[in-house]
């Protein structure tokens, strides 16, 4: 099996990232613990992350389609994305940012 | 853009969305979320879909949040996992702010001691747990004094999850540690290098807890011998009853002061000593701390300057009765016409006596200097006309005002009638002290080249001043001639009872 390519993202491309969660709940932490270690090896220093609680504030949701959480989208660059879960599946998140050069990807 | 490409990009668009909603529906069917959210009339609503342990876990979590101490939790790879809302207020970070960062990014950790970080990160290895203390650095650069408490965190089969951390912010406290301490330092530094004896007592037993180094320095024990001793034992009051009676009146006044205690160090040094006993608290105990100076110079001092004041009021009546003695003689013998200026002559005479006795600090005056004080009117003459010679000799106060005044009558007199009346005339003057036993003052008056000598008719003062008074003074003997070469006056008297011995005030 080929080891997918990972790179960091060209300069240009800055990142603005928003994930939904509901409090502390582990699944919460565990996708915000996830995303951001993400961030900061791929994408340290061009990105902005916002996390949101939606159980604090759930008119934060209004607008977005939020349909559950914990969700992630990808704001820019374009086109946007959205993720849901805990985001462990580091290979499918890498991919969906584009992170992954996805022509080498198996 | 071509059409093809339009349908195509517009395709590419809906089949993207097409797999997230799958995803979505994927995530919760695969119970990957946590809420959902479905819009209601009033805005979107967030249903929390809850397992079995939700609840407790829900109840666990609204007791953290409302501890006062900042409950912080990091996982595995050290990522922040919860904080409540104490540490959201200490550290200034929201939860969602501060989730799965590290704790670097909110707060940087410095020990008091470097010992500390290996003992904190030794305990959570070996205990599983460690306490401590530490001192958070924040964004903004305030320093927190934090107390910690962290405990291992772990898995249902025992492997480590991450570690939980209970925090109080002692800012306060260390600071006001720090305030006490350093008031310890200043006020220990106050007792150890103070100059008067301190001694802290405990009122209960009487005894003796603490004493300053100056304390054993006065009294020769060392604090280890004062320690356990009542104030009696060591020579301060008389005897127990003493010491009773004074923390009885401290009691009732809470400050006893004793102006003058004889006090004998070890080594049997007597010393005058004032003793300040107070009674204060200590903590909620009574405590009496006792200031012990030593006025042994000052009690030295103060007899000193009472028996300086005896002595100058002795002398001031001394001096009032000669010149009272003098003003009655000056009226008895001569012309009333120049009474006035006769006494005031011979005033001015004692005057200049006085005069060189103050500044010789009462220790006597030397003769020469007598001699020519009195002759100050004939200062040009000394040398020429006025010959002065003799050893070194101190004179006693007493001696010096009898001499000074006859020295004084015989320059009036040579000048009225003698040696300095003329152009020529030449005025001797010399002393001696003999070898012989006893050893004798020996002093002359020798006229010489004056008026012919003319026997006086009658006896005035002037004769007393350089007869009687002068012999009265200084237990001597007084020879005058009137020689026809010229007037001769001699003393003789015992030196002992002319010269000045070396104490101060004859």
């Amino acid at each position: 099996m080929t080891e997918p390519r990972v790179h960091t993202a060209p300069a240009a491309d800055h990142y603005v990232l928003r994930l939904y969660i509901t409090g502390s709940t582990p699944r919460s932490i565990r996708a915000l613990s996830n995303i951001r270690r993400i961030c900061n090896e791929h994408l340290a220093g061009h990105y902005d992350l916002e996390v949101i609680d939606i159980a604090e504030h759930p008119t934060l949701a209004e607008g977005e389609q939020i349909i559950a959480a914990p969700t992630l989208i990808k704001h820019l660059p374009l086109p946007l994305r959205r993720f849901i879960g805990d985001m462990s599946q580091t290979e499918r998140i890498l991919l969906g940012l584009d992170l992954v050069d996805s022509t080498r990807h198996p | 853009m071509a059409p093809d490409a339009t349908i195509r990009r517009e395709n590419a668009a809906l089949q993207m969305r097409l797999e997230e909603a799958e995803e979505t529906l994927r995530a919760i069917r695969g119970g990957d979320v946590d809420a959902l959210v479905i819009e209601g009339t009033s805005g979107p609503q967030v249903y929390t879909l809850q397992g079995h342990d939700a609840e407790a876990n829900r109840f666990r979590g609204e007791m953290l949040a409302q501890v006062s101490d900042a409950v912080l939790a990091i996982d595995g790879d050290q990522s922040i996992v919860y904080l409540n809302a104490a540490a959201e207020r200490l550290y200034g970070f929201t939860l969602a702010q501060a989730l799965g960062r590290r704790m670097s990014d909110i707060f940087e950790t410095r020990w008091e001691m470097p010992a500390d970080e290996q003992a904190a990160i030794g305990g959570l290895e070996s205990d599983g747990e460690w306490r401590g203390e530490a001192v958070h650095v924040l964004h903004d650069g305030r320093m927190l004094h934090v107390d910690i408490g962290v405990t291992r965190l772990r898995k249902a089969n025992g492997a480590p999850n991450g570690v939980l951390a209970v925090i109080r912010d002692v800012t306060e406290r260390k600071q006001h540690e720090l305030a006490v301490l350093v008031s310890e330092i200043r006020y220990r530094r106050l007792f150890e290098t103070a100059h008067d004896g301190i001694l802290i007592l405990d009122p209960a037993t009487r005894k003796i807890v603490d004493a300053n180094p100056f304390m054993t320095q006065m009294l020769g024990y060392s604090r280890a011998e004062l320690v356990g001793r009542e104030l009696f034992e060591i020579g301060l009051l008389q005897d127990e009853a003493a010491s009773q009676e004074m923390v009885r009146r401290l009691n009732l006044t809470r400050q006893v002061r004793y102006d003058n205690l004889p006090l004998e160090s070890q080594s049997g040094r007597h010393q005058d000593v004032e003793v300040v006993a107070n009674l204060y608290d200590e903590n909620g105990h009574p405590v009496i701390q006792c200031n012990i100076r030593d006025i042994t110079e000052r009690r030295r001092n103060e007899d000193h300057v009472k028996l300086l004041m005896a002595e100058v009021n002795h002398r001031a009546k001394n001096l009032l009765a000669v010149v009272q003695a003098v003003a009655d003689q000056t009226a008895k013998y001569g012309d009333p016409a120049t009474f006035g200026a006769r006494l005031s002559d011979r005033i001015a005479g004692i005057a200049a006596g006085q005069d060189l006795l103050v500044r010789n600090l009462w220790q006597g005056v030397e003769v020469t200097d007598l001699v020519r004080v009195q002759l100050a009117h004939f200062h040009e003459l000394i040398g020429t006309r006025v010959h002065i010679d003799g050893p070194a000799a101190r004179l006693s106060a007493a001696a010096a005002q009898g001499i000074g005044m006859a020295i004084h009558e015989l320059a009036t007199n040579a000048a009225k009638y003698g040696a300095l009346s003329n152009r020529d005339g030449q005025v001797h003057i010399a002393w001696s002290l003999s070898t012989s036993t006893p050893p004798q003052f020996a002093m002359s008056w020798r006229e010489t080249g004056g008026p012919p000598v003319v026997l006086p008719i009658r006896k005035g003062f002037g004769q007393i001043v350089v007869g009687r008074m002068v012999e009265a003074a200084i237990e001597g003997k007084v020879i005058t001639e009137f020689a026809t070469s010229g007037f001769h006056w001699s003393l003789t008297a015992p030196a002992a009872a002319t010269l000045a011995s070396a104490e101060p005030g004859t």
